[in-house]
Order: structure tokens, then C-alpha cells, then sequence
């Protein structure tokens, strides 16, 4: 079996690492430890694995690893610090809008995304904006007002 | 599965063949390889070239570059204005993770018989262009899908480009992609509608149809019933019911054959109605 020598940031950290040439995107992030990125479907349906991509929002596990060599990714732990939370990560909190928590990393890259597009987003934006991402627990009336909160958050200037 | 990054065109193109695929987006590929789905020798990955991201109107053509993305249509003021049941459809497509990778050459050579971008595409007489080592060739989308996810592509041929003619002020349009919920889903069918008006007079009808048979394809039955004519409620229901007639719609966990095929001349008669301003309900 064939493997590759990759490279490439992960919260600006510089990661070299094997991959074979099938592996996930995915998988070698939780494998170097960014479990932070969930593994649930495998197949694009749940977003709880989005990272940024080179800037743009993806599910992990539809890149093979070897075609983000040289990449900048950012996972839910590069967006926001237990110190300085994303007003995204503030407003989860806030509102109400995690119960088991599993999709939130997820749902936190995917908002975060939307808001560097849309900085006033309507309900319809924000459902749209988050229709990749799945959560179970939440129902997500709580996810939508606290993505709407960040964003008045954000042009109230408070934070990033 | 040996993995190369193609940096030319031409890197990919002698890189094909012998159990080889070419990977863009991967949002249909990677998982078929995880799961077992597909073999593949050695992935090529051409995610990178990008020569081949591109939207642009050249010689009164729009041509579509194989890695444009799905969110790319939905950035493009030209499809949205030229190719509006193509922008519509990519509205549709999936979520914004995955409409951020897909690729519109990636969702036809997949050739799922629901792919999104194929209804549009067919209705616009979408003409696709092809390459291989051996030189590069063009062919119209209605005759590329062969059958249930067979192309007319050979192994070693990559797709590069999508060309369609821009939809002008004498073109009436609407799409529609049934399907269980408004994101993420899988069609249960899918239709696209453009008619090509002069005075009162259809002088074009197309109709692009998806999910509903092996293929996506073109419902020429139910366009007869409309080129050349005023169309009045007799066109639109002849058209439906020709629609309805010739879908091939199989029962899956989405939706059974009886359904689809009432669906299409549903879908087809409320978006030829839509297309012309016709109320959906005829008055009493």
C-alpha cells in the first residue's frame, strides 16, 4: 500500500504526516489528534466533520488527505479560544443551542463561514447557511437565533 | 490506491486510464472508495487545475469549466440571468459543505440518474466537451448519458468543460426538484422547463427530466406536444400526460414508480403553466 508524505496547517500548525492514498481528510486529522473534527456519516450527509479549507467551508470526509497537501485548515478549536469564543461560540452558549454537543464543532465552522459571507443574515440565509449541518438534539430554533445573535454581535463590535 | 496530483491537464490526461479516476470535489467519489463502492486504481486528482474553474460567455456560449463548483453557479451573476433553471437547481444542490466541493463536471460523470445539474443542463441543449491523450472531442449531454450511471465517456477521457447557449428575453423557464426535505435529499424527480416564445407561438420546448428512469433525459414526447403551437391547457395536458407516460421510474426508499410517474406530469404541467404566467388553477 502506497502512502504519501503530506504536509499542511492545522490552526496554524505545521503537520507532516503519512497518509495512504484512499485516507479521509477526516480521519487523518482525528488520527493526528484533531478529534475535535467528528466522524459520524462518512458520507457528506451530517457536517459534523466542516472544516474551513483553505478558507472555505468543506466536509472533511469527502477530501482524501493527499489532495490538502499544502493546505490551511481550520477546525472548530482555530476559530475561537476558551479565552476569546467566536461570538458564534458565545451565542451557543448563550442561547441554549448545544445539548449533546456532538454537531456543534460542525455547526460552528458552517456559521462562522456564513457570517465572513453574510454579516446580516436572514432566517432563510441562516437555514440555508446551516442546511449541511445535522443536529439531533436541538431542534435548531436555538442554533439559528444564536448565529442570528453573533452576527449583531459582530456589527455591534463586539468581536470577530 | 495510489494517489497523484495532476498539475497540468495534460499531467492528468497521461495519467489516466488502467483502473484510474480522476477526483475533484470527491463529495460522490471519496465515499464510494470508503465504503467500498468503487475500486480505483490510482486517483488523479485535478482538484487543483485551476485552468479549469471558470464561468464565461465567449462567441454568445457560456462555458462552464469542469471545476467550477456548485457554489460557483449560485456566484454567477451570467447563470443566474442566462441559465436560470440551472441556477435554480444548484439552489437545490445538496448543502453549502457540499455545494462548496461538488463539481458540475463531477455531479454529470457521476452520472446518478437524480443529478441535480443534469434537468437544467439537458433543457439548455448543454454540449459537453471531452479530452484524452488522444485529442479532445464535443458531445451533445442528451447523448452522453448511456445508461444507469454509464456515460459515453471513455475511461481515459476527462470532461473539461459544459457549454450551453444563454437564455435570452423570448425564453419562458422553471425547474422544480421534488424532494423529502429542502436540503440534503436525494431528487424524487426533478424538471426543468424552457420554452423558446415568438408572438404567442412555442417555436422551442425542452424539458429536461431526473430521477424518474436509468437516465436523465430529454421528455421529447411531451415537447412535441408543445413545439409549434399556442399553447393552451389542451398542449400543457397532452405535454403532461406524454411526460408521465414516458418516465421509467423505478421504487426505491424515496418514493415509489406509481408516485414518480404522477409526479412527472404533475411537476411538468404546473411548470409549463409557471413558465407562461398561466394560473396553476384554470378558472371556473
Amino acid at each position: 500500500m502506497s502512502t504519501y508524505e503530506i504536509k499542511f496547517s492545522v490552526n496554524g500548525n505545521d503537520e507532516s504526516l503519512a497518509v495512504r492514498g484512499d485516507e479521509t481528510l477526516l480521519r487523518a486529522l482525528r488520527r493526528v489528534g484533531y478529534v475535535e473534527v467528528k466522524l459520524s456519516c462518512e458520507g457528506g450527509d451530517c457536517g459534523a466533520c466542516a472544516v474551513l479549507l483553505d478558507g472555505v467551508a468543506v466536509n472533511a470526509c469527502l477530501v482524501f488527505a493527499a489532495q490538502a497537501d499544502g493546505a490551511e485548515i481550520t477546525t472548530v478549536r482555530g476559530i475561537g479560544t476558551e479565552d476569546d469564543l467566536h461570538p458564534v461560540q458565545e451565542q451557543l452558549i448563550e442561547k441554549g443551542g448545544v445539548q449533546c454537543g456532538f454537531c456543534t464543532p460542525g455547526i460552528v465552522v458552517s456559521a462562522k463561514a456564513l457570517l465572513d459571507e453574510n454579516a446580516a443574515p436572514s432566517r432563510e440565509d441562516i437555514q440555508r447557511g446551516l442546511a449541511g449541518n445535522l443536529c439531533r438534539c436541538t431542534g435548531y430554533k436555538k442554533i439559528f437565533e444564536a448565529v442570528s445573535a453573533a452576527a449583531r454581535q459582530i456589527s455591534e463590535g463586539g468581536g470577530s | 490506491m495510489e494517489f497523484l496530483r495532476a498539475t497540468s491537464v495534460d499531467e492528468a490526461l497521461a495519467a489516466a486510464g488502467d483502473g484510474a479516476a480522476f477526483v475533484a470535489g470527491g463529495t460522490n467519489l471519496v465515499p464510494d472508495v470508503l465504503f467500498g463502492r468503487k475500486k480505483i486504481a490510482r486517483a488523479v486528482d485535478i482538484s487543483r487545475l485551476d485552468e479549469l474553474r471558470f464561468i464565461e460567455e465567449a462567441d454568445g456560449k457560456i462555458r462552464i469549466g469542469a471545476l467550477a463548483t456548485v457554489t460557483d453557479l449560485l456566484d454567477s451573476g451570467l447563470i443566474r440571468d442566462a441559465a436560470s433553471p440551472l441556477y435554480e437547481s444548484a439552489l437545490e444542490f445538496a448543502g453549502p459543505l457540499v455545494r462548496n466541493r461538488a463539481s458540475v463536471a463531477g455531479n454529470l460523470m457521476d452520472a446518478s440518474p437524480a443529478a441535480d445539474l443534469a434537468p437544467p443542463l439537458l433543457a439548455q441543449d448543454a454540449v459537453v466537451e471531452l479530452a484524452s491523450a488522444e485529442g479532445e472531442r464535443t458531445l451533445p449531454l442528451s447523448e452522453f448519458f448511456l445508461d444507469y450511471r454509464k456515460t459515453a465517456a471513455r475511461p481515459e477521457e476527462l470532461m473539461t468543460a459544459v457549454v450551453i447557449d444563454p437564455l435570452g428575453t423570448a425564453d419562458r423557464c422553471a425547474y422544480y426538484k421534488l424532494q423529502l426535505r429542502r436540503a440534503m435529499a436525494i431528487a424524487v424527480v426533478g424538471v426543468a422547463v424552457i420554452l423558446r416564445m415568438e408572438e404567442s407561438v412555442c417555436a422551442e420546448a425542452a424539458i429536461g427530466m431526473g430521477a424518474v428512469a436509468a437516465v436523465p433525459y430529454r421528455a421529447r414526447a411531451a415537447e412535441a406536444h408543445l413545439r409549434g403551437k399556442e399553447i393552451g391547457e389542451a398542449e400543457i395536458e397532452a405535454a403532461a400526460a406524454a411526460a408521465a407516460d414516458g418516465a421509467r421510474p423505478i421504487d426505491d426508499v424515496r418514493a415509489s414508480a406509481a408516485y414518480r410517474r404522477k409526479m412527472c406530469g404533475v411537476l411538468v404541467r404546473r411548470l409549463l403553466k409557471k413558465a407562461l404566467g398561466m394560473p396553476q388553477i384554470a378558472a371556473v
